[in-house]
């Protein structure tokens, strides 16, 4: 890439699932600016996708390099100020409160100053900041997970299924904070289940076969019944493209 | 009430309670033997007491965070019962004291490099293995202890249940506890902020860019060297692991810098203020001090479960 931004890369990436082949020989190059969607069925290999991108998990072959460098190679702290990761579900074991557990999210950078209250107010959450996660509801934890990812601010944020627990609301707050990311040249790859959200708000789509088959594309040449009933079954295309 | 105000109360309870501890009990009438009571067996005991009780609540801390659990404590991974199966042969066999500490010292490494080596294996992604590991070796320990109990001669049996309940008598060596105190606390100050983040689950802290397993041996060592020292030498003291640190995050001591501090000053003032009752209530005998930390932390622990979450 010419802009002079890290790239982050997958190269013949292979991921399995116990003996089962789940994504064979990927490669792919995640862009400035872009929102990369993935879509699957369960178990496909997309959060499996995810956590190899992040360099937390090793590809049974293959790698992923940021900047020419293998992931795995690079120091937990290098990694974590270029590559953020939003789990499905990581707030357990938090005995602390909402502004504590957003401030988290700033852990790689150690004292570099940033601004809280900016976070807090992109996601709604200046009225439950001292409250404590346990008393939050499933979507109120979700937009606490998103800001401590927004406060991470990396250059690539891969997001597992982002839109779970959120109202329609909040989902279009989330879709306005990724497009204004990408707009700054941040790169976006988020798991999903919904084609239309993936066709409005996506630039790329990966569709994920679950036998080891992937297909890339621009989502108008993807999203179609055929493509969508090889990736989700038969008889599932009339569920999405009946309001197109 | 900010952190630092009531971290800057525990700091300012810590000498009242040694003060208490040392003025609790009677004392003689000469001047001399009084003041030999006072200072070369009364203060060494509290000196200990406090710090048993730093380390045990420090223990507990550390424990709830590797397990991400506010029901760990520091024996939960049968660290007392191997230092009890041991200490309780040794007695069996007619040793006498620091044997039966040392013993027991090695009872206790005994039971974590067990729980280490059945439990190690995918502690990077899931700690329920090293739990569970914990857990069955806490409950083999039991039984044994229950075996050499039932086959122990009468007249041993009140010093070996001391010894299974806590009991600071025997206790020597304060200043090498307190050093150890000291030497703990700043070891797990410097991982405290990535132990606030390890509270996340070990995807969302490996992603932030904590090294995740090597922090959790850290946790795992800190932690059991903690228990090991106390157990050693005072038993298996309950309660103190458990209770206290949870009741500081209850109170809003979340963050581990606050957090570790503050266990080990209200543990080891919780301690000496128990130690003190457990000397008085029934003197001249004396109660195994963790009879006591049970009696007043049952009641303040049920206290602080009925105030809402905030």
């Amino acid at each position: 890439m010419e802009t002079g931004l890290p790239t982050l890369c997958a190269q013949q990436l292979s991921l399995r699932s116990h003996a089962h082949a789940l994504v064979d020989a990927l490669d792919l190059s995640v862009e400035a600016g872009e929102v990369l969607g993935i879509l699957g069925q369960n178990g496909a290999g997309k959060s499996t996708l995810l956590t190899a991108l992040a360099g937390l998990a090793a590809p049974a072959t293959g790698q992923v390099t940021l900047n020419g460098h293998g992931l795995l190679m690079l120091p937990p702290l290098t990694r974590a100020q270029h590559i953020g990761l939003l789990p499905q579900s990581d707030e357990g074991g938090f005995f602390g409160n909402v502004s504590e557990f957003v401030s988290l999210g700033r852990y790689p950078f150690q004292h570099a100053p940033w601004d809280l209250m900016s976070h807090l107010i992109t996601w709604e959450l200046i009225e439950l900041a001292h409250r404590s996660l346990v008393t939050l509801s499933g979507g109120e934890r979700q937009r606490v997970r998103l800001a401590q990812l927004s406060a991470q601010a990396p250059q690539y944020y891969l997001l597992d299924e982002p839109l779970t627990h959120l109202d329609p609301a909040h989902q279009a707050r989330l879709l306005n904070w990724t497009r204004a990311e990408a707009e700054a040249g941040k790169s976006v790859v988020l798991t999903l289940h919904d084609p239309n959200w993936a066709a409005g708000q996506c630039d790329r789509l990966l569709f994920l076969f679950g036998d080891g088959r992937w297909q890339i594309g621009p989502p108008q040449a993807l999203l179609n019944p055929t493509s969508l009933e090889a990736l989700y079954g038969a008889g599932t295309a009339s569920l999405w493209l009946t309001r197109r | 009430m900010s952190p630092q105000l009531k971290i800057l109360a525990l700091v300012l309870t810590a000498p009242l309670a040694l003060v208490v501890g040392l003025l609790t009990g009677t004392l003689p009438q000469d001047p001399a033997l009084a003041s030999q009571i006072l200072w070369d067996l009364r203060a060494p005991r509290v000196a200990a007491a406090f710090a048993c009780g730093g380390l045990l609540a420090l223990a507990g801390a550390l424990m709830q965070t590797l397990f991400r659990n506010p029901l760990a404590e520091p024996y939960l991974l049968g660290v007392s019962g191997g230092a009890g199966l041991l200490a309780l042969l040794g007695m069996a066999a007619g040793m006498a004291w620091p044997w039966v500490s040392l013993l027991a010292f090695g009872g206790s490494l005994l039971a974590l490099a067990l729980a280490a080596l059945f439990g190690r294996r995918l502690l990077a992604r899931d700690h329920t293995p090293l739990l569970l590991a914990g857990v069955m070796l806490a409950a083999g320990f039991g039984a044994l202890i229950a075996l050499v109990l039932s086959l122990a001669p009468a007249e041993q049996l009140p010093g070996m249940l001391f010894f299974l309940m806590g009991d600071l008598t025997w206790v020597q060596n304060p200043a090498g506890l307190g050093a150890a105190l000291i030497l703990a606390l700043g070891v797990a100050l410097l991982l405290a902020r990535r132990l606030d983040v390890l509270q996340l689950s070990p995807l969302k802290a490996a992603s932030l860019g904590v090294a995740v397993l090597p922090t959790r041996w850290a946790l795992f060592a800190l932690s059991g060297a903690c228990t090991a020292l106390v157990v050693a030498q005072a038993g298996s003291i309950g309660f103190v692991g458990l209770m206290v640190p949870h009741a500081l995050r209850r109170l809003g001591l979340t963050a581990h810098r606050d957090l570790l501090p503050a266990a080990a000053l209200a543990g080891g003032s919780l301690l000496v203020l128990a130690d003190a009752l457990a000397r008085i209530l029934i003197a001249p005998r004396e109660l195994p001090v963790g009879v006591l930390t049970a009696l007043l932390g049952v009641p303040l622990m049920l206290w602080l479960l009925r105030r809402p979450y905030t």
